[in-house]
């Protein structure tokens, strides 16, 4: 009945704006290329400065789920590869574009995105609430178990090299550490600069490693010459056929379910999902569907949406319930938070439990105008793609600095940003994956503040770090992750190299 | 997705470099993590005793790559839509962007955010090669003062609007 009393607050009209202004924007930044949703969030946070808390969490709200159903029309659209969560869409939607099904292709995804998305929401609202009850009995010990598990899926998981994402997180770690220590008060690796007592920046670091970063990479070798869009054909035959619907619907139901479940554990969120759903609808396929795979499959489109979007939401669960960050994005939604003097954890449902049921209602809304969005505007989509690539990029940079200059209002963190923007630059160009060192940041110091409470309490006994049930058994899972994610991992390098071979021989 | 990889026609000296940048920045805080210090009330593992932690790792794992990169093991550069991966780098248009951010950072007090702003735009626009550049200009003013009239107005994101628009009061709030 909590969730009721959100909604009497989200569907006031002055929040309804507010959810369509973060839905629309973040579609509309989504969509631009290379704009993943992490960078979205980051970028979009100036906006919300001046909002009060429940309309700054409504339109976050909004700019989360736009930002993550953006990519999928980019990686439709576009004729080159997408972002990595929508990577699989662009196996299947990149094709159904081109045979003139580009239509039939935006409609399964925006469709799919919404029953997923609106699926996954419910299994928040009921989930939630029962998993921040059983946090609050957890000691420091549990939360040192949680968080090695979240360190080691985002370090190790992410990317392709191992070693460089542990890099990533233990560069991330060390930013982290600068500043004042939060148990004792004494100043760490400042070196009496007045700068740097209060730390760096989680907003300098976010937006400076995505988009700058990600500015300078593809300045450095951006591809001229005009931007080819497959255009998007009209007419009755375009939308999704009857045949198309019953194609669809159990790739969706599919992709929910196998998206919100990996959304919720720390084990690599939107990619993995997406990935697995793309395998599980190949491998379902029967008959001259199989045979369409490679081809511009529908299920192929409809599965990893819909596993998309409920990831996306599985994802909050972790974040709103226990305070852990699991995936990039997520670090950016809980620094957003932290914003306003919001500290997501078990005591969340109970101190603002007014406040955490308007932002799951308008998870609600925001589907809901999603969905109606995102069919009737796809013209301006294509538009927004068709922005000449000096002005996308000269723009990104524009807000980078600006994101960066509000945070203060000091012209020297837009030097930060700067430093962290060719450090990301690098990190871009040979190969480290910049989302662990983000989750690093913001989950290092609470990790650090965690075990040495628990270490305290034991007198200095590591072994009370195994003391509790709850670490064990978290401890143990850990171990069969490892074993899963390493077989997921060899999955999605065959899933890679089939679709590899089959690109050559088409 | 891999088949960069297999091409190592690239010299590695810059990534070995980068690499030794996290040994280095490791290796310093492990140097002056010594000198943080421990107050007497302190029962735990202290302040110190995280930094160590962190610090040893970045030695390893970052020892770990570069003696990875000389076994000809290199790292797979990250791909995008605007990214033409057989080119080469641009290192001057880097430099540029790099020189046009700074100048933007030394111009935001001084002239005001819209100027600031236009300048980084046009510059930028102008070293990815915008066609014509009069109209990059003309875009870059116009999206510097809607930006001022909707964060410095609108949502009260205090940007200094400088001293040409001083006296134009929709532009802060």
């Amino acid at each position: 009945m909590l969730l009721l009393e959100g909604f009497s607050t989200a569907l006031q009209p002055v929040y309804l704006l507010y959810a369509l202004g973060g839905v629309f924007v973040g579609t509309a930044v989504g969509v631009l290329p290379g704009i993943g949703p992490a960078m979205t969030v980051a970028l979009l946070m100036p906006i919300t400065y001046a909002l009060d808390p429940a309309a700054a969490l409504i339109v976050f709200a909004g700019i989360y789920y736009g930002g993550m159903y953006g990519g999928s029309t980019t990686s439709i659209l576009l004729n080159t590869p997408g972002e990595s969560s929508s990577i699989v869409t662009a196996l299947e939607g990149n094709k159904m574009a081109k045979a003139g099904r580009g239509a039939a292709a935006l409609a399964t995804a925006a469709i799919g995105s919404f029953i997923a998305g609106t699926i996954a929401t419910v299994l928040l609202s009921f989930l939630a609430p029962v998993v921040a009850d059983l946090a609050v009995g957890l000691g420091p010990v549990d939360y040192v178990a949680l968080m090695v598990v979240a360190f080691l899926t985002v370090g190790a998981l992410l990317g392709a090299s191992v070693l460089r994402g542990l890099a990533s997180l233990a560069l991330g770690l060390f930013i982290g550490l600068i500043g004042i220590d939060d148990s004792t008060a004494q100043q760490r690796f400042t070196f009496d600069n007045p700068n740097l007592v209060d730390g760096i920046d989680m907003v300098l670091v976010a937006v400076g490693l995505f988009a700058l970063g990600e500015a300078l990479y593809v300045a450095s070798k951006l591809r001229h010459g005009p931007v080819e869009v497959i255009p998007v054909s009209k007419g009755k035959n375009a939308w999704l056929s009857k045949e198309d619907w019953k194609r669809s619907w159990k790739p969706w139901l599919r992709g929910t379910f196998i998206g919100f479940p990996i959304g919720t554990v720390p084990a690599g969120g939107a990619d993995v999902s997406t990935f697995l759903s793309y395998a599980a609808e190949r491998k379902l396929a029967k008959g001259a569907h199989k045979a369409q795979f490679g081809k511009g499959a529908i299920e192929g489109v409809a599965g990893p949406e819909a596993a998309n979007n409920a990831a996306a939401a599985g994802v909050l669960v972790p974040l709103l319930t226990l305070g852990i960050p699991t995936t990039a994005t997520a670090a950016m939604m809980l620094t957003a938070f932290q914003r306003y003097q919001i500290q997501p954890g078990p005591l969340l449902f109970e101190n603002q439990s007014a406040l955490v049921w308007t932002l799951i209602a308008s998870l609600y809304v925001g589907n809901l105008m999603l969905l109606v969005l995102n069919l009737p505007l796809v013209g301006l989509w294509v538009k927004i793609l068709q922005i000449p690539r000096p002005y996308l990029y000269a723009g990104i940079l524009v807000f980078a600095a600006l994101g960066a200059f509000s945070v203060n209002f000091s012209p020297s963190d837009v030097g930060v940003l700067l430093v962290v923007g060719i450090l990301g630059y690098f990190m871009r160009r040979y190969g480290y994956p910049v989302a662990p060192m983000v989750v690093a940041m913001i989950l290092g110091p609470m990790f650090e503040v965690q075990l040495r409470r628990s270490l305290q309490l034991s007198q200095n006994d590591p072994a009370a770090l195994i003391s509790t049930p709850f670490a064990v058994v978290v401890y143990a899972t850990m171990g069969l992750i490892f074993l899963g994610s390493w077989w997921l991992r060899r999955r999605q390098a065959a899933l890679e190299a089939v679709t590899e071979k089959e690109e050559v021989s088409v | 997705m891999s088949s960069h990889a297999l091409t190592p026609t690239r010299r590695p000296t810059g990534e070995i470099l980068f690499a030794l940048l996290f040994v280095s920045v490791g290796a310093a805080g492990l140097l002056t993590a010594g000198s943080i210090p421990i107050p007497p009330s302190e029962t735990g593992i202290g302040p110190r005793a995280f930094p160590y932690i962190v610090c040893g790792m970045l030695v390893l794992v970052g020892t770990g790559i570069v003696v990875q990169v000389l076994r000809g093991k290199v790292g797979q550069a990250e791909e995008g839509e605007d990214l033409d991966v057989d080119a080469k780098t641009d290192w001057i248009a880097l430099a540029k962007l790099v020189g046009f951010v700074i100048l933007h950072i030394f111009l935001i007090e001084p002239a005001g955010w819209p100027v600031a702003a236009a300048v980084l735009f046009s510059g930028a626009a102008w070293t990815l090669e915008a066609k014509p550049l009069g109209k990059a200009i003309l875009v870059s003013v116009a999206m510097a003062l809607v930006l001022q009239y909707v964060f410095g107005g609108l949502l009260g994101v205090s940007l200094p609007p400088g001293p040409l628009l001083e006296g134009v009061p929709f532009f802060h709030g």
